[in-house]
């Protein structure tokens, strides 16, 4: 990794991004996959707490002085576990409900739209990922 | 990470498939009295039972089918005395399958696989995607 030029701006935030919606694109494909598995609860993790992490990040990075420069320190959250580089997630179930009897509630409406959700946040996070690379291309190349 | 997530969808597309191929077999014999050797044997209603976890890949993750279940609960009778296979009061067991039921398993079930495959693509897009970065 050179200091300064990988992990600086924006990069260090969309790299977090893209490896929370690779991660918790599996957890939603499988909850798709026991839609009808009897006993199965369905789990999730916090996108909530993963943005609250996030935030809290930047905001430490912005006010350690080096204002948008210098690498990402993200701390862990009990579902969440940030690694040098890669995101560790521990789904909990979620869900309760009263229809049916094992718990799973079988809302393949839900499940869809966190599917949509989490994948237009990949997509968002690699396209502006693509855009610093562009720049950075730019700046080398020093022509436009 | 990412590559585990087609596996997963594979997993829930060969699930719900055999579940399909289950509920085919059950309505083919909807009115199966004897079995190969000729001997009465009323067909009985096989019950696909899905677990969490996928044994081809290893994974706790995904779904395979774990067992079938045979129905069996009462047959269904029906007033038949010139039957070879008539009991004493002149009825023959049927088997006891319901159109109604299997047709909608079998709806769920190609409802449950097109799902399964909606997330399969939104898998190959993401590859796709990270590609992109290459380029």
């Amino acid at each position: 990794m050179i200091d300064g030029l990988d992990n600086s701006g924006s990069l260090p935030v969309m790299q977090r991004v893209v490896q929370f919606a690779a991660r918790r694109h599996s957890i939603i494909a499988d909850n798709v996959a026991n839609v009808s598995t009897p006993g199965f609860r369905p789990v999730d993790v916090s996108v909530e707490d993963f943005e609250a992490a996030l935030g809290d990040a930047i905001q430490q990075r912005r006010d350690s002085g080096h204002q948008q420069f210098g690498s990402l320190d993200v701390s862990s959250t009990t579902s969440i576990q940030f690694d040098q580089d890669a995101v560790h997630l521990e789904p909990q179930p979620i869900g309760d409900n009263i229809l049916f009897q094992d718990g799973n509630d079988r809302s393949l409406e839900r499940l869809m739209q966190d599917l949509v959700e989490n994948f237009l946040t990949y997509r968002t996070a690699v396209e502006l990922m693509n855009n610093q690379f562009d720049m950075l291309d730019v700046a080398i190349r020093e022509r436009i | 990470m990412l590559f585990g997530a087609l596996d997963i969808s594979s997993s829930g597309l060969v699930a719900q498939r055999q579940r399909l191929t289950a509920i085919a077999g059950n309505i083919a014999n909807i009115e199966t009295l004897v079995n190969a050797e000729g001997e009465y044997a009323p067909y009985r209603r096989r019950i696909p039972v899905f677990t969490t976890g996928d044994p081809s890949t290893g994974s706790d993750q995904g779904v395979h089918l774990s067992n079938i279940l045979i129905d069996e609960g009462p047959l269904q009778m029906r007033y038949e005395p010139d039957s070879p296979w008539a009991n004493d009061q002149g009825y023959v067991g049927y088997p006891d399958i319901s159109l109604v039921i299997e047709q909608m398993n079998a709806m769920e079930a190609s409802r449950a696989y097109e799902a399964n495959i909606t997330v399969a693509e939104a898998t190959k897009s993401m590859y796709s995607i990270a590609l992109e970065i290459l380029t």
